[in-house]
């Protein structure tokens, strides 16, 4: 009697071990990041943003896209950007937790303020497309020091 | 099982199963904050390599950026879309549709444990609008991920456990043995005392120690045994009270049979008869009255020693003389053996020895003398039936008779308990033997005797 309990608590002792079978667990938020193209924002003519999807075929980088932005004419009738284009479109971002620093190759004079918010419309677009949360924001920093560089910036469209 | 041994069993097993339940349940809890941190960490390593890649992947996809995605997640990986698959590795042994089922359902990542043991994942890609909402891109990813590792290291953790439970079973059986020793010696204390009251000293005691139960008991042993030797004593105060009264009245009484004795001839042959009975009843009382204060002197511890410097041939010679035995009883006695002792103790002895040997034997009877070292012997022999082993234990017994039928004998039934009595006086002892053909009787008297 006694060796068979010691025989069960052993065999207890050593079934309770290693890794076994599970049913389905749900684990984490699904990765995302496949697009058929890149959104970029232009401005209307009573001066509202509006989108426009570039089908690039995928969704690419920040620095792609703002490549695009600065290069593009809109395709659309009615709709105008506010960046100047000179050809330089290499842009710098750098990602910190929940904020993107962009580094324009352009001074705050060569953009107006709805300019600056195409920009910042389009990098969140991307950045939220790729996974990051809709709090994150946008500074944007000139070649010359400007107070502009300064604040956090949201997208004014999409309100994040 | 032994009183120990069930100790020592029930207080290893208890210490066992307590250590093997404890590392059990370590073991449990362990192994399963293992298992979960791997597949967190295997999930998450999975989403991370498709979020990695997903951004610059042509969409909707084809064949190849179906495969670059494969390729970036790893092995044993699947991807599916539509109607293009891309797979490589182990990944089509497994049976997907329970992943499957969930990750279309929930639109999150999907984990399983299969046997192996494996870890399927299932991760749905999802396209996320620039205002954030997510909607499936029809895009399936599917890893399978080896849990071989965890599982050695679990088994590792089981294996370790076990031991440290193993430990613990020789430290518990020396407890258990210390244990079962301070409960087991007061009892084994109890024991020797009651054997030695078995065996009929009843000055045995046990010193009681302590305050537990098994003090209670020996407190407890300690008074019957006192109770034993008050009954023993008072019995015996009595016998010996009654033999002195019946003295006195047997005395006048042996005085008038003596006086009936010389005036038998001139009786009438009935009441001569009578008279002749009346006088060899009064003789066998007086003589059992006569044993029986003898007796009382050794139970009362009175009886006295008057020794002499005595030589044991001469000694048995006398006494085989002044009973008229000395026709047929053979005297072996090679050498005269003096030592110093109680000639009439002596004589009771002899005389009791050869007479149950005349009485109750056959002739040859021989009574033989001699001397070892350190002892003189005197050995009496006949060639009886002899003393069977049911017999021989009793023989030395107060008032005990080999034949309850054969009552009117005319001994007392004392005669050879008081010849040990008077032996054991002289620091000597007597046996009985079965000689085979015949009873031995040795009595030993220790040489040494100033010593005493």
């Amino acid at each position: 009697m006694r060796r068979f309990l010691l025989i069960g608590a052993l065999a207890v002792l050593l079934g309770g071990c290693g890794v076994r079978p599970s049913g389905v667990i749900t684990t984490g938020e699904a990765p995302t990041g496949v697009a058929p193209g890149v959104t970029l924002y232009f401005v209307t003519e009573d001066g509202a943003l509006a989108p426009q999807l570039r089908e690039t075929g995928r969704l690419g980088t920040i620095p792609e896209a703002l490549a695009l932005l600065l290069d593009a004419s809109p395709q659309d009738a009615g709709l105008h950007t506010e960046i100047e284009a000179h050809g330089v479109t290499r842009v710098v971002a750098d990602t910190e937790p929940g904020l993107i620093i962009l580094r324009l190759p352009l001074a705050d004079y060569e953009l107006t303020p709805r300019g600056i918010d195409q920009i910042v419309c389009t990098t969140l677009g991307v950045a939220i497309q790729r996974g990051e949360p809709r709090t994150t924001r946008v500074r944007t920093t000139f070649t010359l020091p400007t107070p502009a560089s300064d604040p956090l910036r949201t997208c004014p469209l999409t309100g994040s | 099982m032994s009183l120990r041994l069930r100790l020592v069993t029930a207080f290893v097993l208890v210490t066992v199963l307590g250590a093997a339940a404890a590392a059990w349940a370590s073991v449990t809890s362990a192994s399963a904050a293992l298992v979960t941190a791997a597949q967190q960490q295997l999930t998450a390593a999975v989403a991370a390599q498709i979020s990695a890649i997903a951004p610059e992947l042509t969409f909707p996809p084809d064949q190849d950026a179906l495969d670059r995605l494969r390729a970036a997640v790893g092995p044993d990986t699947l991807v599916t879309y539509a109607d293009l698959t891309s797979e490589n590795g182990t990944i089509n042994t497994f049976d997907l549709a329970t992943v499957r089922a969930s990750m279309r359902d929930t639109h999150r990542l999907a984990a399983q444990r299969v046997d192996g043991p494996w870890l399927l994942i299932g991760a749905p890609v999802v396209t996320t609008a620039p205002d954030g909402s997510r909607t499936p891109s029809g895009l399936e990813v599917y890893a399978a991920r080896d849990l071989g590792p965890v599982d050695r290291q679990i088994d590792g953790l089981a294996r370790d456990a076990a031991r440290t439970a193993a430990l613990a079973l020789p430290l518990s059986a020396l407890l258990a043995l210390a244990a079962a020793g301070s409960v087991l010696r007061p009892v084994r204390r109890l024991r020797d005392t009651a054997r030695r009251l078995a065996a009929g000293d009843l000055t045995a005691r046990t010193v009681p120690r302590g305050a537990d139960e098994l003090t209670d008991l020996t407190v407890t042993i300690n008074e019957m045994a006192g109770a034993l030797q008050t009954m023993q004593a008072d019995a015996r105060r009595f016998a010996a009270d009654v033999s002195h009264e019946l003295r006195t009245p047997l005395a006048t009484l042996t005085a008038v049979v003596d006086v009936l004795a010389a005036t038998a001839g001139a009786l009438e042959p009935d009441a001569r008869e009578s008279a002749q009975m009346a006088i060899t009843e009064v003789g066998r009382l007086t003589r059992l009255v006569e044993d029986l204060v003898e007796v009382s002197r050794f139970d009362a511890g009175t009886a006295a020693l008057r020794t002499e410097e005595t030589d044991l041939v001469d000694m048995v010679r006398d006494c085989l003389r002044a009973r008229g035995w000395t026709g047929e009883v053979e005297l072996i006695a090679p050498s005269p053996v003096r030592t110093r002792a109680d000639r009439r103790r002596l004589d009771v002895i002899v005389a009791n020895l050869v007479g149950n040997a005349l009485r109750h034997g056959r002739p040859p009877v021989r009574v033989r003398v001699a001397a070892t070292a350190a002892h003189a012997l005197i050995e009496v022999t006949d060639a009886g039936p002899g003393l069977p082993p049911d017999v021989l234990p009793h023989v030395f017994a107060r008032f005990w008779k080999r034949d309850p039928a054969r009552s009117r004998t005319p001994g007392s039934g004392l005669g050879l308990s008081i010849a040990r009595e008077n032996a054991r006086l002289h620091g000597g002892d007597l046996t009985a033997a079965d000689a085979g053909g015949g009873a031995r009787f040795t009595l030993s008297l220790p040489l040494g005797t100033e010593d005493r």
